[in-house]
């Protein structure tokens, strides 16, 4: 894609008392506009996405009138990952040499709710009366069954946990700042076996904005844009596992993690190995560790002694999360993944502070996953 | 009915009538009291099972178990339908749905 990215914005994940999703992403895209050197006026084309806010668009006004195309989708977690590619998409199509996606949401405590009917996401109301369609159920199914069939222990979901909370630790900016042990992670309520307490991460609130550019013009605003090689967004095919799904086939096919991973390294010209720094959907610990391999990283099982050894902390060889990710960020639905691409932008601009991987890392992936079974993933390099 | 082959772009869909048995593919026991629209009482809640169970006719169904217990469930287990009382409406009327068990022995 001829696409770089000029600036990017962080509105901090957490809680924010008094602080509505809206401002929030206000916050973020002038963040992201100052980082860029831009102003609002240079922006030809924009889209927001969220759950909770019905039309994030309306923010709008707090910006400026400019009269712009202002597009909002949602796609549930991979939201983000979707955001950047139509924002990108407006600018190979010619419809703006400058654009900006920015994802908020703020939502209520707890696990989230299949909201007021699962008529509107295509289910029967039954199936939510009866105390199944839970995505936490589902997260704890796969990973059952993938930790049986491929030898990976319950020690490794309590390092992987154990690994974002210190990784978020040493992110001034992430949501959970403190280190947990393993040893309290392992002891932590059990909420869907296998998968504990702090196995998981909390919905949260917060918001992010990126600008792009055409690549051809990205020298004119900045010495140090990030190039968007692939961004690739997949639907699940027939026969794949996939959350709140009352019935699946025998029959097996790869997932759209698998797939959207595959042709993102097709179209940028890399593989898994080139990548320096990695940053997947942890709904939980136990989709970290599947992530890695249904994206290429490493084999099914490999994960174990990949973890064990240290591998995917921030000085390992294949760094994975190394904002904390969604455990020790939270997950605001509608600006996760914007959020992943914000955290691939600093480390390869070398701006992550504490958490920066070392030795200059020069290519980035992301990966998004969510319901009804969708993936996001891009590839961003720094020249 | 769903009118529309998930698989393919076919709609000429027709009733199947599945197996009451099957094995146990995969499981989780649900500890904290699911939120709208569960119909159950949050105050007498009490953990239960959930597992997908692989029927010889090529499809995996999701239903409740059973068995809260997961030292007593394992992944292969033989497993077979029942009908359960999951909860009791303002009426004071039992309202049923399809659970799985584990086949003794």
């Amino acid at each position: 894609m001829n696409v770089s990215i000029l600036g990017s914005g962080l509105y901090p994940f957490g809680r924010h008392e008094g602080v509505g999703p809206i401002e929030m992403g206000v916050a973020a895209a002038n963040d992201a506009l100052s980082d860029a050197g831009l102003g609002w006026s240079d922006i030809q084309f924009a889209c927001a996405g969220s759950l909770e806010v019905l039309q994030p668009d309306t923010m709008i006004k707090h910006m400026g009138l400019t009269g712009i195309p202002f597009t909002t989708l949602y796609n549930g977690c991979a939201t983000g990952g979707n955001l950047l590619l139509t924002a990108a998409n407006a600018i190979t199509a010619g419809q703006a040499d400058v654009a900006i996606a920015v994802g908020m949401d703020k939502h209520p405590r707890g696990a989230f709710s299949v909201g007021d009917t699962l008529e509107s996401i295509g289910l029967g109301q039954w199936y939510g009366e009866t105390g199944l369609a839970l995505n936490p159920q589902y997260f704890a199914m796969k990973t059952m069954r993938y930790m049986h069939d491929h030898g990976i222990s319950e020690d490794c979901l309590n390092r992987v946990s154990a690994k974002a909370f210190r990784n978020g630790s040493l992110n001034e900016r992430a949501w959970r700042r403190k280190q947990i042990s393993e040893e309290e992670i392992a002891g932590s309520p059990m909420v869907c076996d296998p998968l504990r307490k702090y196995h998981f991460c909390s919905p949260s609130e917060g918001a992010v904005a990126v600008v792009l550019c055409r690549a051809d013009i990205a020298a004119r605003y900045t010495t140090s844009p990030v190039q968007l090689r692939a961004d690739v967004f997949r639907t699940r095919r027939y026969g794949s596992f996939e959350t709140l799904t009352p019935s699946t086939p025998v029959r097996w096919v790869p997932g759209p993690s698998v797939e959207a991973s595959r042709e993102a390294f097709e179209a940028a010209g890399v593989g898994p190995e080139d990548i320096d720094v990695i940053q997947l959907q942890d709904t939980e610990a136990g989709h970290e560790i599947m992530h890695m391999a249904e994206c290429g990283f490493c084999a099914d099982g490999e994960q174990e002694a990949l973890v064990r050894d240290g591998e995917t902390a921030i000085e390992g060889r294949l760094p994975v999360n190394t904002d904390g990710g969604l455990l020790a960020n939270g997950e605001p639905i509608g600006a996760s993944g914007l959020r992943q691409v914000h955290e691939v932008c600093l480390q390869l601009r070398g701006r992550a502070g504490a958490h920066q991987v070392p030795g200059s890392p020069r290519t980035g992936f992301t990966h998004v996953y969510g319901f009804p079974g969708v993936s996001c993933v891009t590839i961003l390099t720094s020249s | 009915m769903q009118r529309g082959c998930p698989a393919c772009p076919s709609q000429a869909c027709e009733e199947v009538e599945l197996g009451r048995s099957g094995t146990l593919w995969t499981w989780t026991v649900q500890h904290f009291p699911p939120p709208h629209p569960w119909t159950g009482n949050a105050r007498e809640f009490v953990p239960f099972g959930v597992g997908y169970i692989e029927l010889a006719d090529g499809v995996r169904v999701e239903s409740r178990l059973t068995e809260n217990d997961p030292a007593r469930l394992r992944i292969g287990m033989e497993m077979e339908l029942v009908i359960e009382t999951f909860f009791k409406n303002n009426e004071g009327e039992e309202v049923v749905t399809f659970a799985f068990r584990p086949v003794e022995g």
